[in-house]
C-alpha cells in the first residue's frame, strides 16, 4: 500500500505538467485516441473501394453503407430490430448475471459449496454456447425465451468464474476484520465478500456482456423472425450486402456502447480503485 | 506527511467536554471491574498445531491475570506465538487447551476489538464508514453512531479524512483509522497486534503518544503484542517476556513511570533506558534461541 501510494505521487507530477502543455488530461487524451482510430480505418476503406482495391460486391464502400443504414432507419425496420435485440440482450443479462453473482459471491465463501459447484462449472463451461442453441430451441421453442436464455447462458459463466476469484482474492485479514466486529454472514457478504470481490466482478460483467452480444446475433438467425441477427441473416438470403453491414456495424456499435457505459459504471461503483488515476 | 502532527495539536481543544461524557461510563465500569478484580484470566492457554511433520507447539500453558484499566504488553521475538496467543483472545483462533475469562461489565458492550498488524482497514468503505464498522454490526442507533465515530475521528485528526478511501491515505493515517475503528466500537477490552510495526520511525513515535492520550479518555485494559522492547516499556504498565518455541511466559516486569506519558521525554530518562536493558537481558537469550531453532 505504501509503494503503491510513492508510485502514483510520482506518476502524478509528469501528468500535471502535460495537462498544461497539451490543455488534455491523459484520460480524455484516450478517449480522443479511442475514437480517431475506427475513423481512420473507415476512410482507408472508402479510398480502397473508390480505386477498386477492394471489389465492392463484397465490401461496399462505408458511404453506401451509410445510405443503407439511413433508409433501414426510415422506414423503422432497423430501430426495431435493434431494440427486440436490446430487450432480449437485457432479461437474458439479468436472468444470468443475477444467480452468477449470488452463486459466485457463495462458491466464494463455503468451501463446500465451491467443493460441490466448481467441476460443474469446470465441465460445462468449455461446451461451445452455439452447440447448445438446438437443445435450447427445444426446449423453450421459437419464442422469446430461447433468445434470453441463450444470453443468460453466455453471461452467466464469465461472472460466476470471476466473482468466484474475486472473493478468494480478499485478503484474509478482512475477513478476521468482520469476524472480530461481530458482522453475520449477511454482513459479511454484504460488507467484505460483495464489495472486495467487485472489481473482478465488473470484468465478469464486461465479458458477459460481449458473449451475450454473440449469442443474442446467433440464437436469432436461427429461430427468429425480428431482432439484428435476423436481419443479417435474411439480408444474405437476399444478397442485400449492405444490410447485412449495417447489422454487423449496429452491433460493433453496441458492443462499443456497452463498454463506455460498463467503463463509466465502474468508476461510478467502485470509487476506490478507479479514482487512483484522476 | 505534515497531516500527521495535526492530531497532536488540536487534541486538547474537545478534550474537557468528551472527558465529561465518556468519563462517567468509563468509571461506572471500571467500578464494576474492580470490584470483581481481574478483568482478563488466562489459565493454562496451549495451542497447538499438527501437520505431517509433527506437532508444532505455538503457545505452551500460558497464565495471565490482567487487571481492569491495565495496559499489559507482551514483547517476544517474531515466531513466539505471541500473535496466535492474541488470536485465540480474541477469537480468531480454536484453543487447544486452557481457559479465557473476559469479565463483562455493561452487557451491551462486545467483549474485545483488535488493532490488526499492517493493512486491514476495508480499502472499499471511506474513512467514515470504516470506523462505524463495529458500531452499524451490531445495529447501534445512527444518531449514537454519529457522536462515536465523530469523536474518535476528531481524536485521531481524521476529520477532514472522513469521506477518503484509504489508498488516498498515508500508512500512518491508515492505522489511526482503525485505532479510531477500535475504540469507537467501546469493547470491554482492546487487543492490539504489532499495530505500528509496518511504520517509520516517526509515525510509529507519533502514534504511539496519540495511542497513549486517546487511551488515557477511557483507561480500558489493553492487551498489547510487540517484539520491540521500546515500544514494551513506552507503553505499557506491565510486561510479559515470552520464550520461543513452545511460546511460554518467561517473566513479568512491571514498568513503574507514570501517567499521562510523553514518549520523548520518558525515553530520555536514565530509568527508561535501565529497563529497556534489563528485558533485553532475558529477552536475548530467547532471540538467540530462536535464531538457532531456525537454523
Amino acid at each position: 500500500m505504501e509503494t503503491r501510494a510513492k508510485t502514483s505521487s510520482k506518476e502524478a507530477a509528469p501528468t500535471a505538467a502535460k495537462v498544461e502543455k497539451w490543455g488534455l488530461s491523459r484520460r480524455s487524451k484516450d478517449r480522443i485516441i479511442a475514437v480517431m482510430s475506427p475513423i481512420v480505418l473507415l476512410i482507408l476503406w472508402e479510398v480502397t473501394v473508390r480505386v477498386g482495391l477492394l471489389d465492392a460486391r463484397f465490401f461496399p464502400a462505408p458511404t453506401s453503407i451509410a445510405s443503407t443504414f439511413v433508409s433501414l432507419l426510415q422506414t423503422g425496420e432497423l430501430v426495431f430490430n435493434t431494440w427486440v435485440s436490446l430487450q432480449r440482450l437485457f432479461f437474458g443479462f439479468l436472468l444470468g448475471g443475477i444467480p452468477a453473482l449470488a452463486l459466485g459471491v457463495v462458491m466464494g465463501l463455503s468451501r463446500p459449496v465451491r467443493a460441490a459447484v466448481d467441476p460443474l462449472i469446470s465441465a460445462t463451461y468449455p461446451i461451445p454456447k452455439s452447440a447448445i442453441l438446438p437443445l435450447i430451441l427445444l426446449i423453450f421453442g421459437l419464442g422469446e425465451a430461447s433468445k434470453i436464455v441463450m444470453v443468460a447462458i453466455g453471461v452467466f459463466f464469465p461472472v460466476v468464474i470471476n466473482t468466484v476469484a474475486g472473493v478468494l482474492e480478499i485478503d484474509k485479514i478482512y475477513h478476521d476484520v468482520g469476524k472480530n466486529y461481530g458482522a453475520s454472514r449477511w454482513q459479511v457478504f454484504r460488507t467484505v465478500a460483495l464489495p472486495g470481490a467487485m472489481p473482478l466482478i465488473m470484468t465478469g460483467v464486461k465479458l458477459g456482456v460481449g458473449m451475450g452480444l454473440i449469442l443474442i446475433a446467433i440464437a436469432e438467425m436461427v429461430g427468429a423472425k425480428s431482432g439484428l441477427g435476423f436481419m443479417i441473416w435474411n439480408a444474405w438470403q437476399t444478397f442485400a450486402v449492405e444490410t447485412m453491414y449495417v447489422g454487423l456495424v449496429v452491433i460493433a456499435v453496441l458492443g462499443f456502447l456497452f463498454s463506455l457505459l460498463l467503463n463509466e459504471l465502474e468508476r461510478f461503483i467502485i470509487p476506490w480503485k478507479s479514482d487512483q488515476q484522476g | 506527511m505534515s497531516n500527521d502532527t495535526t492530531p497532536q495539536q488540536d487534541g486538547n481543544a474537545t478534550r474537557s467536554r468528551e472527558a465529561r461524557v465518556r468519563g462517567s461510563r468509563a468509571m461506572q465500569n471500571q467500578d464494576l471491574d474492580s470490584a470483581s478484580g481481574s478483568k482478563i484470566r488466562v489459565k493454562g492457554l496451549t495451542k497447538q498445531f499438527t501437520s505431517k511433520g509433527g506437532t508444532f507447539v505455538a503457545v505452551d500453558d500460558v497464565s495471565l491475570d490482567i487487571p481492569a484499566g491495565r495496559f499489559f504488553m507482551i514483547v517476544g521475538p517474531s515466531g513466539c506465538g505471541k500473535t496466535t496467543l492474541l488470536r485465540m483472545l480474541a477469537g480468531l483462533e480454536t484453543r487447544t487447551s486452557g481457559s479465557i475469562e473476559i469479565t463483562r461489565g455493561d452487557t451491551g458492550r462486545p467483549v474485545n476489538s483488535m488493532i490488526f498488524q499492517g493493512d486491514s482497514i476495508f480499502p472499499w468503505m471511506t474513512v467514515w464508514d470504516n470506523a462505524a464498522y463495529g458500531l452499524r454490526m451490531r445495529g447501534v442507533p445512527k444518531a449514537d453512531i454519529k457522536e462515536t465515530v465523530g469523536h474518535y475521528l476528531d481524536r485521531t485528526g481524521l476529520s477532514k479524512f472522513a469521506g477518503s478511501y484509504p489508498h488516498q491515505l498515508s500508512g500512518g493515517m491508515r492505522q489511526r483509522v482503525s485505532i479510531a475503528r477500535a475504540f469507537a466500537n467501546d469493547p470491554e477490552i482492546l487487543l492490539m497486534d504489532e499495530p505500528f510495526s509496518a511504520l517509520d520511525e516517526q509515525n510509529k513515535t507519533l502514534l504511539q503518544q496519540e495511542l497513549l492520550r486517546i487511551w488515557d479518555e477511557t483507561k480500558k485494559t489493553v492487551l498489547f503484542i510487540t517484539h520491540s522492547v521500546d515500544e514494551a516499556v513506552t507503553m505499557g504498565d506491565q510486561i510479559m517476556v515470552m520464550t520461543a518455541q513452545p511460546g511460554r511466559a518467561k517473566v513479568l516486569i512491571d514498568v513503574p513511570f507514570e501517567r499521562p506519558r510523553h514518549v520523548l521525554e520518558l525515553r530520555a530518562r536514565p530509568e527508561y533506558g535501565e529497563l529497556v536493558y534489563q528485558i533485553w537481558d532475558s529477552l536475548r537469550e530467547e532471540v538467540q534461541r530462536a535464531q538457532r531453532v531456525e537454523e
